[in-house]
């Protein structure tokens, strides 16, 4: 059965996480994506031996390309007049100077969709600032937000925004797609990630317009709604005192009936039937108290306990999944196959491993697991599938050392 | 004139969605789709949730709903009656798309399986929690259970603090994100071979699909400088001890000598501010965890002494990756944003505010912002365009 994107071709010029991450998604529902790289420029997260390289690179072929010369060049541009995608999260105007911007693209394929991922967009005083996900956070006040009440260094633990960018890197290419079904032609997409992070804090920017409340951190309380509990409890069964060892369960109660369940999960303690917490108003705002009693009660158990008691009893309820229990112990993931290990008929080969695309077409199912490749491993293969190029035409190219 | 149409533009999605999957609807009626989005008479629930505008009534005071149902059509239906009901099938019929989220309101009036079975050309989305089956399929879980047990909270905080959720809907906008993926991609296989399908995202799977270094640092730990199968919560440490948030004199910055270290420690020689970097120790390529600890403490001592405005400047001018620790007061003013004229109007009511442009600008098919209703404001259109009559 056929993946859903097959058919479609994307020159993927991008590297580091979020370019990488909007391709594999597209590739992995089945659209040949063509990653472009080279020799010279496969060191550090760009080796396709590097772990951060083999987690975003999955289901694409390889091609080299020496774009000092020209004549690499030549080839790349006859690689795009047959794209439908071309996507690059280089700084503005890299594709333009080698001579494959969209100007002069479009102009032979019409069809063709450019998607320049920079960090800042296209134009404007800040164009040309070089930016990573931290940068990001940084800028868009993502870090400032997330914390506890007087910190502002602490922000998200992971680069939340760089698979954000790639994922509305990957919505922009769909629709440019229906887009061009319905006007027959391709068009370019100036994303700038800044703008994808400062969009996440929407209902807070348009509080400060309207009214001018600039939010703070309010750790794991909801900033605006009255929640309680609402919060993560340390439990027993820490391996160790390191920090990595601890466990905690995050509980919440949306709605009175939540609490009143609670309650009976832990016991109906004294502390609990006080007319204090008999409203969401009075838990928020008796809140320090209320934390420290369900972390005295959370604490002299094991958090699975916890969450399985919680939940049967129809309060939201989690343990804080680290590595070690996501991989080893969450039995929905197990279930589901959600991480394997990507098979290779390579002997000695690396071992390397993918987490499922979270997307189940019940039509078209995406289960193409592909190794990532090495730099140009697939360069005959394309060169013949994209340009028919003959193979005596790839040899001479090969040894002229444009496909390196 | 012929008005610009978004990239949508022609496309009919039913939005039956909650918080899991209401970013993605969102996506795709900023795009330009016609997204009809039912509530119940007394207005949808979600109209609740904060931050509100004060002074403002009608339903329209949430600013939350406002960003996140932007760009519907409302339609006010009784599901409970029998007119309701064939009114949200007349939806379903006419919908190219509909989203949905397991127990959100209309779902059971809506009967998707019939449905799919009357229209093969329909594509249905079912955002879960967890996934139609498996053992936590029936679990409660709102973002910050979601965070939690999608791997986002054990990664985020410091180490005298517990682990965090983000600020807002983190979690719940890359499971959104995932349901505008899985509606397009559907689409396109419709517009090809001419058959819908359902697809089923499960929010868990979404969050962990996401967590960068974690199932990195697990799988690939003996190639890792971390060498570690899982780094604790650390506050802005990344997983490669390379970026972190650093007090300046007057304001926190995000500092990082990646990804060009010569051109740092250029900048640090000339400000006289190395100490012992030149050292050879800190040259060799096999004493890389050993040269980014010692480049973090001499910038940590360095980074205290500047004026914070300056030095993110200064650095950016350097081509060095830095970022500025802005609160949302100074996001607001940003002059980046001002000057891509990003900042769209957004009309909530008699209220008119400010708020969050295009993440994406498209050359041709144009994303925008249109005005945001009361409950049940277009109603009237919603039943005509169904070709609704008092006596059906």
């Amino acid at each position: 059965m056929t993946r859903p994107l097959e058919g479609i071709r994307i020159l993927d010029f991008t590297h580091v996480l979020a370019g990488p991450f909007a391709t594999r998604i597209l590739g992995d529902m089945g659209a040949d994506v063509v990653k472009i790289n080279s020799a010279d420029r496969a060191l550090g997260v760009q080796d396709p031996a590097h772990p951060y390289y083999l987690m975003w690179n999955r289901n694409k072929r390889a091609l080299a390309l020496d774009m000092s010369k020209e004549e690499s060049r030549r080839i790349c541009r006859e690689l795009c007049e047959k794209a439908d995608i071309v996507i690059d999260n280089f700084s503005v105007g890299v594709l333009d100077r080698w001579g494959v911007g969209y100007d002069s693209t479009s102009k032979v394929n019409s069809n063709v969709i450019y998607v320049q991922m920079s960090g800042m967009g296209d134009d404007g005083p800040w164009s040309d600032f070089v930016t990573y996900a931290p940068t990001i956070h940084a800028l868009s006040g993502l870090t400032h937000l997330t914390g506890v009440s007087g910190r502002e260094d602490i922000g998200i633990g992971f680069s939340y925004n760089d698979h954000q960018a790639g994922l509305h890197g990957a919505v922009s290419i769909l629709a440019a797609l229906e887009a061009r079904r319905r006007t027959g032609r391709g068009q370019r997409i100036d994303m700038s990630q800044f703008e994808v992070g400062v969009n996440f804090a929407g209902p807070t920017l348009l509080d400060y317009f309207a009214s001018g409340n600039a939010a703070r951190p309010t750790g794991n309380q909801l900033p605006y709604d009255e929640v309680a509990p609402h919060a993560c409890y340390p439990c027993a069964g820490a391996s160790s005192d390191a920090v990595e060892d601890e466990r905690w369960v995050a509980i919440v109660c949306m709605t009175d009936e939540h609490w009143h369940a609670l309650k009976a999960v832990m016991g109906n303690p004294q502390w609990a039937s006080e007319s204090i917490y008999n409203s969401a108003a009075g838990r928020v705002a008796n809140i320090k108290d209320l934390d420290l009693n369900i972390a005295k009660w959370t604490g002299k158990l094991e958090a699975e306990q916890v969450m399985v008691d919680c939940q049967r009893a129809g309060v939201p309820a989690g343990i804080v999944q680290n590595a070690i229990d996501l991989v080893e112990n969450d039995p929905q993931l197990r279930h589901s196959g959600f991480l394997h290990t990507i098979e290779t008929s390579n002997a000695g080969e690396t071992v390397t491993y993918a987490d499922r695309l979270p997307l189940h077409f019940h039509g078209t199912p995406c289960d193409v697991y592909e190794k990532v490749r090495g730099v140009g491993a697939d360069n005959f293969a394309i060169l013949q599938d994209w340009l028919d190029m003959p193979e005596e035409e790839i040899k001479n190219a090969h040894d002229a050392g444009l496909l390196t | 004139m012929k008005e610009v149409e978004g990239a949508l533009a022609g496309l009919h999605i039913l939005d039956l969605t909650d918080e899991r999957g209401i970013y993605g609807a969102k996506l795709l009626a900023d795009l330009g789709a016609d997204m009809v989005r039912p509530e119940p008479p007394g207005g949808d629930p979600l109209r609740n949730r904060g931050p509100h505008l004060d002074g403002v009534d009608e339903g329209v005071s949430s600013l939350w709903h406002a960003f996140f149902a932007s760009n519907r059509r409302f339609f006010s239906v009784d599901p409970a009656t029998q007119p309701g009901v064939l009114q949200i099938a007349k939806l379903v019929d006419r919908a190219d798309i509909v989203l949905s989220c397991d127990g959100t309101f209309a779902i059971e009036a809506a009967n998707l399986e019939e449905a799919k079975k009357r229209r093969p050309e329909l594509v249905v989305i079912d955002v879960t929690s967890f996934g139609p089956e498996g053992p936590w399929s029936d679990f409660l879980a709102p973002d910050l259970i979601a965070g939690a047990l999608g791997g986002f909270c054990a990664t985020t905080g410091d180490v005298d603090t517990p682990p965090l959720k983000g600020f807002g809907e983190l979690n719940f906008m890359v499971s959104g994100a995932y349901t505008a993926i899985a509606a397009l991609t559907a689409l396109y296989h419709v517009r090809q071979e001419g058959h819908g399908q359902q697809v089923d995202v499960s929010v868990h799977e979404c969050i962990a699909s996401c967590l960068e270094h974690v199932f990195m640092c697990y799988w690939y730990d003996e190639l890792m400088p971390t060498t570690t199968p899982v780094l604790s919560r650390r506050g802005s440490v990344h997983w490669s001890g390379a970026y972190v948030v650093m007090a300046a004199a007057d304001g926190s910055i995000m500092v990082t000598p990646a990804p060009d270290f010569d051109a740092q420690l250029s900048w640090l020689i000339q400000e006289d501010a190395h100490e012992d970097l030149l050292d050879e120790k800190y040259t060799d390529p096999e004493n890389y965890p050993a040269t980014v600890k010692r480049f973090m403490e001499v910038l940590h001592k360095w980074v205290a002494t500047q004026n914070v405005e300056q030095f993110f400047f200064e650095a950016q001018s350097r081509h060095s990756p830095y970022g500025w620790v802005l609160p949302i007061e100074k996001v607001a003013e940003n002059p980046q944003l001002q000057a891509r004229d990003w900042w769209v109007p957004y009309k909530a009511g008699a209220r008119e505010t400010l708020g969050p442009g295009a993440p994406y600008r498209f050359s041709e098919t144009p994303w925008s912002m249109g005005s945001y209703g009361t409950p049940g404001a277009d109603s009237e259109s919603v039943l005509a365009d169904i070709g609704w009559q008092d006596t059906p």
